[in-house]
């Protein structure tokens, strides 16, 4: 465990977000609190790629005596977060710009928003740079805490209705999931460990395997509970919806981009210790296969009913943390860890494009949005792109992951799962479709145009679509050597293989290069 | 010290019974409050003989915050809101403790089936079913009542099922760990009681069956 002083960056991910809201809470005016968040995430941004730099020659780096760490899987989940943070960051003063003129926006909401969404964003590195599981436990529940009073930056009765629900059912699922820590936690008494290092993950994982078994096992079912509810896994879902739908189109994407994920991701620091401690039987694996499929065919069940955009969405999100999960369970870790970055990019593009239509349409109704390539060619086009690629349309990021994904369900899994994941894809696949068409050349409704003159974006704009855009359909034709290795090395963490095999051997049909 | 324990788990017990039973929000106050002290009671009686400072401010903090700081918090949103008692609850109070008799059946049995060591140090199953057994009642609280206050209050319960358990069951988290969970417990109560008070100035109730605007 050696300290370089090149670890101490890990420092940075926690530490300038939680100063820079706190100094949100003096800025002096909303333009002084986006710049702030702006330059926040920007500094986030730096230092996940300098850290992600550092971790790319192998190895982990330990910071605090070990409690706080980074390896490939951290170090890929710090890269997802930060660009989505990045975006969601230069999209905000967008959003809120438009609606200062809208529904108004003040100083008082300014700080607030400031506040908590740089609060949010300390929370999510805390749980992915904890080496402790204790820590990391904290920091899950602190994002709850922070982004409820996200969700009602603007206070509706329906916006206080969801961030109740929230509030209720996240804080008491996610207290599940500290019962799991604590019986996995009391089954780590046995191994010796000093009561300092008892919750440290690195050392649970040296000595996995000797942990006691039916403990372990009861403890992964209250943390596949508790997270699961985070990461919203069916049937622990049903605050999604209503969240993603009322909160503010940044803070949708920031919960849909990544906040679920981080979910995940200690879901996936869970598995490999479960898996070591049960014998390898893929037990714990089975299980969260079966909670992702039953997610997925949710998804399916709800998504062609939708009357909401961003109600549309969030169910959208359900699916794809239901593909994610299956992934994973059926042992195709690589191609879920990729799904999840494609995931993060198409959802946030998706909810940056319909809160900006929405607040143009006045309405987040389907119905309304009807013909917007035509009423906001950038974000109309920016919606049913990103629709498409989160349907699992060529040549997107997200089809090649599915494909990915089934090609490994194929090779491991019995026919009905796969009969079962399939349908559930295609009839998500055809319910995005129609959703997406509907917007793009339906039918505008007759409605007089608005007062604020036509809609117009920002070059800003335009850049950040493009950019996305560009991710999107590139990482869907061609993926970079380093990212490659990357999620090779992160899909080794997550299945506990000494090096990536199996996982990279079904994702790309060959050994490792 | 075993028999003091074992008493206190009673009262434990007992009091998760009460809170089934009762529907006088300003009692259901009290009875959380009377099981925070038993609690910071309870972990120094759990590590007697070998108290460290460590075990000393852990459970001043807890029963502080459980004990003190929860109920003013909770009474302050009652005074608020002008709420007394919870009317036509889900589950009426006689099913409740009916319900309760049930949970603690539960209780007593997977207590004697999950195979921890730190209970059977301290002397006692009837920790481990004690604690779930606060852990389900609090759980019940927030299924089948219909009051945001309720609610909160049946957060707390099953927070303090939480405490008891992992008093019970590994003792010696880091204090670094288990200083930040208390501390995000007080903040859920303490964001919970600002919640409550947007829901009590736009809706001017505090029903939370009546938030039910959205749905599918």
């Amino acid at each position: 465990m050696n300290v370089r002083p090149f670890a101490l960056l890990l420092w940075f991910p926690i530490l300038i977000p939680a100063a820079a809201g706190l100094a949100c809470r003096w800025m002096p005016s909303p333009k002084w609190i986006f710049r702030t968040v702006l330059a926040t995430a920007a500094a986030d941004a730096a230092t996940a790629a300098l850290l992600v730099w550092g971790t790319a020659s192998g190895g982990r780096l330990f910071a605090a005596s070990g409690w706080l760490f980074l390896d490939a899987l951290s170090a890929f989940h710090l890269a997802v977060m930060s660009a989505v943070a990045l975006f969601a960051s230069v999209f905000s003063r967008s959003y809120f710009t438009a609606e200062e003129s809208l529904h108004g926006f003040d100083r008082g909401r300014a700080r607030q928003f400031g506040g908590l969404w740089c609060g949010a964003l300390a929370a999510l590195s805390l749980v992915l740079l904890s080496n402790n599981i204790g820590v990391m436990w904290v920091g899950i529940e602190a994002t709850t805490l922070l982004t409820a009073f996200l969700i009602c930056v603007r206070v509706t009765p329906e916006s206080l209705e969801a961030m109740w629900k929230y509030l209720m059912v996240c804080s008491v699922g996610v207290a599940f999931a500290f019962m799991g820590t604590l019986l996995v936690a009391s089954s780590a008494k046995r191994l010796g460990l000093e009561p300092m290092e008892m919750l440290l993950w690195t050392k649970l994982s040296e000595n996995a395997s000797a942990m006691g078994a039916l403990p372990v096992k009861a403890g992964f079912l209250f943390l596949l509970v508790g997270y699961g509810t985070k990461a919203g896994l069916a049937p622990m879902h049903n605050w999604l919806p209503d969240a993603h739908s009322q909160a503010p189109a940044p803070v949708s994407a920031l919960f849909s981009g990544f906040m679920l994920s981080a979910a995940m991701y200690c879901l996936m620091r869970i598995l490999p210790l479960v898996e070591a401690a049960t014998g390898r039987v893929g037990w714990a694996a089975h299980l969260l296969a079966g909670f992702g499929l039953l997610s997925i065919l949710v998804a399916a069940a709800f998504i062609p009913f939708q009357k909401n955009v961003k109600r549309f969405l969030a169910y959208s999100s359900l699916e794809h943390m239901g593909v994610v999960a299956f992934g994973i369970g059926i042992g195709g870790a690589g191609a879920a860890l990729f799904h999840t970055l494609g995931h993060s990019l198409a959802k946030s593009l998706a909810f940056f494009s319909a809160g900006r239509l929405g607040q143009d349409a006045g309405s987040y109704e389907m119905k309304t949005l009807g013909g917007s390539l035509k009423r906001g060619p950038l974000w109309g086009s920016g919606l049913l792109l990103a629709v498409l690629g989160l349907a699992g349309a060529v040549p997107f990021a997200l089809f090649m992951s599915e494909f990915q994904i089934l090609r490994a369900a194929m090779a491991t899994a019995p026919a009905w799962v796969v009969v079962l994941f399939l349908s559930g894809l295609a009839v998500v696949f055809i319910g995005a479709l129609h959703h997406a068409i509907g917007m793009a050349w339906g039918e505008a409704p007759s409605r007089s145009v608005p007062e604020n003159g036509p809609f117009r974006p920002a070059a800003v704009e335009t850049v950040l679509v493009a950019v996305m855009l560009i991710l999107l359909t590139g990482l869907g034709l061609w993926m970079p050597g380093p990212l490659r290795q990357g999620l090779s090395a992160a899909a080794a963490v997550v299945t506990g293989a000494p090096s990536g095999l199996d996982a990279w051997s079904v994702w790309t049909g060959g050994p490792t290069p | 010290m075993k028999e003091a324990i074992e008493l206190g788990l009673m009262a434990l017990v007992l009091s998760d019974m009460a809170l089934l039973g009762i529907g006088l929000l300003s009692t259901c106050i009290r009875i959380v409050a009377f099981q925070g002290v038993l609690l910071g009671l309870f972990s120094v009686a759990v590590n007697w003989g070998f108290l460290t400072p460590r075990v000393w401010i852990l459970a001043a903090v807890s029963g502080l915050l459980k004990g003190v700081v929860y109920p003013l918090l909770l009474r302050r949103a009652v005074s608020d809101a002008g709420v007394q008692r919870e009317i036509e609850p889900y589950v009426g109070p006689i099913p409740s403790v009916l319900a309760g008799i049930a949970l603690f059946g539960a209780s007593v049995w997977i207590g004697g089936r999950l195979p921890l060591t730190g209970a059977a140090e301290a002397g006692s199953r009837l920790i481990v079913s004690a604690s779930l057994m606060t852990l389900l009642t609090g759980l019940f609280l927030v299924a089948a009542r219909k009051k945001a206050l309720t609610q909160t209050l049946g957060y707390i319960v099953f927070e303090n099922g939480i405490f008891a358990f992992g008093v019970a069951s590994v003792g010696e988290i880091p204090a670094l760990v288990e200083l930040g969970i208390l501390l995000d417990a007080f903040v859920a109560v303490f964001v919970m009681g600002i919640a409550m008070y947007h829901i009590n100035r736009e809706f001017d109730h505090l029903d939370a069956d009546r938030l039910n605007a959205l749905k599918g």
